[in-house]
Formats: C-alpha cells, sequence, structure tokens
C-alpha cells in the first residue's frame, strides 16, 4: 500500500510526537495541601500510632522511644528520612536533570519537606549492592506506567514513619506513584519494612502547583552546629524508655479517648472491621501488655540480613580503602603506590578468590595485615596471605622465616593462637601475628597515616580497630556488625562492646545531615556510616540498660529471657540456631552484668 | 507498548481507515471493577471513630461552616441517618466497595457501608435531576492529558495519555464531610480521580477528591483515599445507614 502525502505526513507526526506521550511533566514547585491526617505530619503526638500498620516489634519499639534522642550530639542534624520525607510540612520541588548533549532525561532532582535531596534516576541503572551505604534519601530509580512516575527506593537508613518514634528499619523499600491531575499531584507511597509493618504501609500526599512559592533546601546542619542539648548528660547516653514505663502514651489515650489498642497501629486495626470490634469493647486495652510466651519473632532473611559465603565481593568503600566480602569476615583492602594493606584475611577458604580479587585493585605486594581479632574467620587466611606478601624493607622485624607481610594483632590475639615452646598452639606459627602491641598501634603506608586502637574487652579481649586517617574510613572487626547482636566470646563483655562503638562514634565525624563523613566497615555487613553505628550502639544500651534494670528487680536468668529484652530487635539480628542465638546473648549480657 | 496502543486510532486516522466508535467501558484505560476495601491509614481518628463535637481539625471550613460545625450535638447521631454517607464523604467512610459497569455507559459503585449506590454516568446527555440526592449527579470521562496546540506539527487534539476516570458530581443533598456533623452544602461540587496502582503484590484503588463548597469550605477541601483489592464479595457487611423512630436501619432512597 502506497501513502498519500498527507498520510505520510500523519504518519511522521505520529512518530516525531511519540516522546511527547512518553511522559507527564512533574516539573515545577508543588505546595503540600494538609487536610488529612494533619496531626500526623505537624507535630504528632506521642503515643499516637494510630492506622500504623506497626507489627509487635514495631510499637514496641515506638513505646520505648524517648523524644530527648533527637536532642542527642549525634542526632540533632538527622534531617526527614525518606519513608517520612514527603509528609513534612513544607513544599516540594520537581526538576528534570537533562543530558546536555542528548535532551535525554536522566533523572528528576526531588527537593524539599526537610528530606535530604532525591535524584530518581530515569536511565535505567540497577540499584547497588546489597553492601552499599544507606542513606536518608535511599537510592532512587524511576519509570512510567501510564499517566504516572513509578519510584522505587531501596539502601535507606534506619528511619521512621512518624515523628513520634514509629520506626522503619534499614530493610525498608519504598514504592511511589507520582500521578498529575491537573495543576495537583498525588503522590501514593507504600513502605515495605519486613521488620517493624504487618504488612506495606500506604499513604496518600497531596500538592498543588504553586507559582508562588519556593521549594527550601534547609541550608546546612553539621558537626559546626552540634550544640550540648541536653546539658551534663555523659557521652554515649541512650534515651529510651524502659518496658512499661513509657509516661506519653496514658497521656496521649486520656486526651484522644482513642483505645489503648487502636493507638498501638498494627494491619488489623486498618480495616472497617475494626470498627466492630471497638463498638463490641473486645480489644485488648492494656498498655503495655506483656509478650506471648513462645511467641516467635523469627530472623528476616535476604541478602541484607545474610553473607553469600565464598562469592567475593569488592566495594570501593572512600579514598584508597576498599571492603572486600564474602571470604568470613569483611576485609579492608588499602591500597597504593607503597602497597596493599589488609585488615583482616578472611576464613582461609577461599583465599584464591580473595588473592584474585585483591590483584585486581593492585598488583603491589601486601605490606602488612591487621587482625581484629583472634576469631578465625577474621584470621583464617593469615598464613597465606602474609607469604605472598612482602614487608617494606625486604622482611618481618621479628620473624627470620623470610619474606611475607607483618601481621599485627593486638597481644591478647597473640596469646591466644600461640603456646609456649613444647606445647601446641591454636594456630600454625606462619598464621600467628608477627607483631603485637597492648593499647594502639601507628603505621604509614600509601602517604596515609594508619592508627589501630585496642578496645578492651569487647567482643573479645583482643580487639582491635583500625581507623585509615586519609581516607577517613574505620574498620571496626565484630565490635560492629549490621546482621547481627554482637558476639561476646573470649574474654569480652557487654559493656566493652558499648566502649567500643562509643569510641567508634567519637572517632567517626560526619558531613553535614548526620550522613556520610567518616565511613565505617563493619566486621559483617554492609558499608555503613556514623548514623548507622549509632543505632546499633542504641540498640545494644538498650537491651543492656534492660537487662541490667532486671537483675536490679532481681529476676533470674530465665525471667529475663521470658521478658524478651531483643524482643523488637529479633527479627533483624536476631537468631534460634547457628553459632550465636538471641539466647546466648542474653546469657553473655546477663552474666557479664551480674558478676559483683 | 502502551504508547503504540494510544496511537493506534490515529495511525488510523492518517491511513484514512474510519475507527469504531468505542464504548465508555470498552475504552476503559484502567479496570476499576471489583472488590475493594478501604485501608484507613489515615485521619485514622476521624474515621473509625467519631469524633468529639467541634473537632473539624485539617477541613478548611469557613466561618459559617465552623459555626454550622458547632451547632452539632453528639445527641443527633441516633437521627443523623445518611447525612454522613453523601457522595463528598462516601469514599473516607470506612467501608467496602463494589464496582460494576451497570451499562456500557454507566459504572456503578457500590458501599456496604451505608448501603450507598453511586451511579457514574459517561453519557451526559441526561438532564439534570430536579431532586438532590445524596450521591447527587455523577459525570464521568476518561481523564487524558493531552498537548496545547501551537506548533506546527503537535498534536493538540490528539487523545492524550491514557489516565483516570474523572468524576464531576453536583446535585448533592447537603450532608456531612465527617459524622460530627463537618457540613458540606447542596451547593457542592466535587472532582474526583479514580486511578489504579499495584505495590508489593497487591493491587490498590486511589481516589483523589476535591470538594469545593461556596458555603462552608474557604478553600477546596483536597483528600486522597485509597482502596485495596479484595479477591471477592465475602466480607461484605451491607450496614444502611438511616435509622426510623423505633431505631431500625433502613436503607437510604
Amino acid at each position: 500500500m502506497s501513502l498519500t502525502p498527507g498520510q505520510s505526513l500523519g504518519v511522521l507526526i505520529l512518530v516525531t510526537a511519540s516522546s511527547a506521550f512518553a511522559q507527564i511533566d512533574l516539573g515545577g514547585e508543588w505546595a503540600a495541601t494538609f487536610h488529612e491526617d494533619l496531626q500526623h505530619r505537624g507535630g504528632v503526638r506521642l503515643g499516637d500510632y494510630t492506622g500504623l500498620p506497626l507489627n509487635e516489634s514495631g510499637w514496641r519499639k515506638a513505646q520505648s522511644w524517648d523524644e530527648s534522642a533527637r536532642s542527642t550530639f549525634e542526632r540533632q542534624c538527622i534531617p526527614h528520612v525518606v519513608t517520612y520525607a514527603m509528609r513534612g510540612p513544607a513544599n516540594i520541588r520537581f526538576s528534570k536533570i537533562v543530558d546536555p548533549v542528548s535532551g535525554e532525561l536522566q533523572a528528576y532532582s526531588l527537593l524539599g519537606s526537610y528530606g535530604r535531596p532525591r535524584t530518581i534516576w530515569m536511565d535505567g541503572r540497577e540499584h547497588p549492592s546489597p553492601l552499599a551505604p544507606h542513606t536518608w534519601a535511599g537510592f532512587s530509580t524511576g519509570h512510567w506506567e501510564r499517566n504516572m512516575l513509578v519510584v522505587e527506593t531501596t539502601h535507606i537508613k534506619t528511619g521512621w514513619l512518624l515523628r513520634n518514634g514509629a520506626p522503619t528499619s534499614d530493610l525498608a523499600t519504598m514504592t511511589e506513584y507520582y500521578t498529575r491531575y491537573g495543576n495537583y499531584l498525588m503522590l501514593a507511597s507504600f513502605v515495605n519494612d519486613p521488620i517493624y509493618l504487618d504488612e506495606p504501609f500506604i499513604r496518600t500526599s497531596n500538592f498543588v502547583l504553586s507559582m508562588t512559592t519556593s521549594a527550601d533546601a534547609w541550608g546546612n546542619c553539621g558537626p559546626a552546629q552540634i550544640i550540648d542539648e541536653l546539658g551534663g548528660r555523659p557521652k554515649g547516653w541512650v534515651p529510651h524508655y524502659l518496658p512499661g514505663q513509657t509516661p506519653h502514651i496514658q497521656e496521649f489515650l486520656s486526651k484522644s479517648g482513642v483505645p489503648a489498642e487502636g493507638a498501638r497501629g498494627g494491619a488489623a486495626t486498618t480495616y472497617p472491621e475494626y470498627i466492630a470490634k471497638i463498638e463490641r469493647n473486645e480489644l485488648d486495652n492494656r498498655i503495655f501488655p506483656p509478650p506471648a510466651p513462645g511467641k516467635s519473632f523469627p530472623r528476616f532473611v535476604s541478602p541484607q540480613t545474610s553473607e553469600a559465603e565464598g562469592e567475593i565481593t569488592v566495594l570501593p568503600v572512600q579514598g584508597n580503602v576498599y571492603m572486600l566480602a564474602g571470604a568470613g569476615a569483611n576485609m579492608a583492602v588499602q591500597v597504593g603506590d607503597d602497597g596493599v594493606l589488609l585488615v583482616d584475611s578472611g576464613d582461609g577458604k577461599v583465599t584464591d578468590k580473595v588473592i584474585a580479587a585483591i590483584r585486581k585493585l593492585s598488583t603491589k605486594p601486601i605490606r602488612f595485615i591487621v587482625d581484629t581479632s583472634v576469631n578465625p574467620d577474621h584470621m583464617g587466611g593469615n598464613e597465606r596471605l602474609a607469604a605472598v606478601g612482602h614487608a617494606p624493607g625486604g622482611g618481618r622485624a621479628s620473624d627470620s622465616a623470610g619474606p611475607g607481610a607483618m601481621v599485627f594483632a593486638q597481644e591478647a590475639v597473640l596469646a591466644t593462637v600461640s603456646a609456649p615452646s613444647g606445647q601446641k598452639a591454636l594456630l600454625p606459627v606462619g598464621a600467628w601475628p608477627t607483631e603485637s602491641y597492648p593499647d594502639w598501634k601507628e603505621l604509614s603506608l600509601n602517604n596515609e597515616a594508619i592508627q589501630i586502637f585496642h578496645a578492651p574487652a569487647a567482643h573479645t579481649d583482643g580487639d582491635s580497630l583500625v581507623f585509615f586517617r586519609r581516607s577517613d574510613v574505620i574498620a571496626t572487626g565484630d565490635i560492629f556488625s549490621t546482621l547481627t547482636f554482637p558476639v561476646i566470646d573470649k574474654g569480652g563483655s557487654i559493656n566493652g562492646v558499648i566502649d567500643g562503638l562509643n569510641r567508634i562514634i567519637e572517632i567517626t565525624i560526619p558531613k553535614d545531615w548526620q550522613e556520610g563523613g567518616t565511613m565505617v566497615i563493619p566486621g559483617h555487613g554492609r558499608i555503613c556510616d556514623e548514623a548507622d553505628v549509632v543505632e546499633y550502639r542504641d540498640m545494644v544500651t538498650i537491651i543492656r540498660d534492660r537487662i541490667q534494670d532486671s537483675i536490679k528487680k532481681g529476676m533470674t536468668l530465665d525471667q529475663v529471657k521470658a521478658a524478651r529484652p531483643t524482643l523488637e530487635y529479633d527479627s533483624r539480628y536476631g537468631s534460634d540456631s547457628g553459632p550465636w542465638t538471641t539466647s546466648m546473648f542474653i546469657e553473655a549480657v546477663f552474666r557479664n552484668l551480674s558478676k559483683k | 507498548m502502551s504508547m503504540r496502543i494510544a496511537a493506534a486510532p490515529l495511525l488510523l486516522l492518517a491511513l484514512g481507515v474510519p475507527a469504531t466508535p468505542k464504548t465508555p467501558k470498552d475504552d476503559a484505560p484502567i479496570d476499576l471493577t471489583g472488590n475493594w476495601v478501604s485501608v484507613v491509614t489515615e485521619d485514622w481518628r476521624w474515621r473509625m471513630l467519631i469524633p468529639k463535637k467541634g473537632d473539624y481539625t485539617s477541613v478548611p471550613l469557613s466561618a459559617e461552616g465552623r459555626k454550622v460545625a458547632d451547632m452539632w450535638d453528639p445527641s443527633q447521631l441516633a437521627t443523623d441517618g445518611c447525612r454522613a454517607y453523601g457522595a463528598a464523604a462516601l469514599m473516607r467512610v470506612p467501608g467496602r466497595l463494589h464496582i460494576s459497569w451497570e451499562n456500557d455507559t454507566t459504572l456503578r459503585i457500590d458501599t456496604d457501608a451505608g448501603q450507598q449506590t453511586r451511579r457514574l454516568h459517561f453519557d451526559k446527555s441526561q438532564g439534570t435531576p430536579t431532586v438532590q440526592t445524596w450521591q447527587g449527579k455523577s459525570e464521568a470521562e476518561w481523564d487524558r492529558i493531552t498537548q496545547p496546540g501551537g506548533l506546527g506539527v503537535s498534536l493538540a487534539q490528539g487523545p492524550g495519555k491514557p489516565g483516570a476516570l474523572k468524576v464531576m458530581t453536583t446535585n448533592l443533598k447537603a450532608g456531612y464531610l465527617r459524622k460530627n456533623g463537618v457540613p458540606y452544602s447542596d451547593r457542592t461540587v466535587m472532582t474526583e480521580y479514580f486511578d489504579r496502582l499495584a505495590a508489593y503484590g497487591t493491587d490498590w484503588l486511589t481516589v483523589f477528591t476535591i470538594v469545593d463548597d461556596p458555603q462552608y469550605l474557604n478553600q477546596p477541601f483536597i483528600t486522597s483515599t485509597h482502596f485495596k483489592r479484595e479477591p471477592d464479595g465475602s466480607k461484605w457487611m451491607p450496614t444502611p445507614c438511616e435509622q426510623d423512630a423505633g431505631g431500625e436501619r433502613r436503607a437510604a432512597p
């Protein structure tokens, strides 16, 4: 069939116009409207979790939250996390980021509402590795479905749904639909959090196109702006309420008339049939119902909570430092013209792969290895990795075995793995540290100062923190993990762990908005920054305080376990099986704190 | 893919092939039919409970509207009947919806809470009823965002991107935006956009609502309400909204 000139023009128009149909213009300033959920957006009441599908872990965590937490040094500059940011009482700005050459849309920039500026990538890129850092804004990609911009966000820091402690975990993800109806914009957001929600939480927020307002960037908030807001509180103080002692719950119930069960939220309370339950007065209106005996809060298994054993992943952290995961404990790899420094050597099961991965980063010899603790998953690769290395100056200072990397560890590590002449040692001599130190050690390699600090009686009695001063990265060993409760072993203690975590927080300095700055490589899990360590420190401190309080009340170990002091953290960090169970953790803390 | 579908009538037009007019039912870019349940994650205290007298939090009432709201008394609850189930409030009432095509040009929404029926008419040739009702008169169209004209090759009159269901409702009987007597007048005009989306394996219906009442509101009252798809109507709990003098409930006319 041949086309007439008019028909050809029609087809031409059709083709050239197709890109215009590809998207709706969301660009511009949008003013928020507050005709619904107002009291959850501006000055939400403490104790009001109505309408939130919080599970038991969620509402218990919310109930323990103390408003003073926001005034601590470490939290003053935290912005609205993305799971809440669009509910903030402020305007937003959508801007296009366009490739200057091709003219194609690369991303949207979304600014405002007290949150950090968001970039919504439209270029089809993948989300980062599960081991990549999390941020307040998360990592967002977008695509169009019909007339709606659909945004998927991952890598979100531990945060909140409401500014009254209603929590989200760092496993939360979010799907958003931005839909334009004339000069209105509707955002439907879904937060999915396997740790703290019964089911995905949907909220809709509305905006009006504005010709006269402007979204604000909210300036800066960083270490320079932080002041002592709490006056006289010791460093490391973690504000929280012990179970059943939160005063504001009763206050909210009295003033609002909301039944206690409804105030706790939960998916069941959000469906119409709950009205009949209220009318029939079939509610559990105890304000602080005790945990049900035997109820399980199983660990949520995902790529973020598990280790891909044997599969080596290398991620750049910052400066000259990389994180190598998959060979047991995380390893830090510092590279440069002088050679390679390793923090920990893995479990030794896949050392060939480790060497191959290191060789992709640097062909220079391994000069130093620092063991952060005595555990086999941290120093299992010592012997082989040291053997393929070459210490500066041609040989190891205290070992006549010939060329090889120098291996450093706190002296308790050496004492544990070695043995006096004639006795059997835990590890072969080639795996031993070649140098040991009691409290600290300084190194310099690749034009970078490296400080090693002993953290006494923490995870074990021989833990070390390794701080790369120029790269601004700290490797923590097992004092800090994003996978489990702290493992307390071989001379370790709960207060030593907390002291170690506080030492990390002292060393780390965030950039603006309590994010980035000094980066942290944990013993296990993903790359972090100070805010992540603070969250973990707070958890460990809260659990310590609860068990301490129980001991003061004369409770036995069994009674302490029955009180579930770790409940709201169990599905994130706990385990009912394996080498370090929740029960073992509670028992270790109990025995530590019971010592006179 | 969807671009091609949207552009297909144009292609036929360009090729000189006459297109057969579709009914609104056949032309639906989204399927709104089925069973839906409201999930009350917002305004819980004002929707799941009966708010206290004088609590009109977040509703942009005018001075006259506040005066009327303040006159409400909780004792009226027993006799308020269907006032809180009119179209301007109905989608905010916790309950279930059953949406179906009554015919090729009428989409029907039944609610179990209040046992109300809304008819969304795509055929706009129908006249205005003489009597105002709780659900009023609703005219519907599939909303398509079209290109403005001006450019030599623009598709100014093109079909646009398929969008939501847009509904304009008038002829409403005065009622309550909330059960505690927060009023809307019989001069109210309501615009709604019904849309579909999906997340984490669940289908959702959203209703973006603009209630414009020159008498009791000092600016348009904007809310958005969400409903989750249910597989069937097994949880349907019909609850009429009117009570007669003896306390027995009966359906509104």
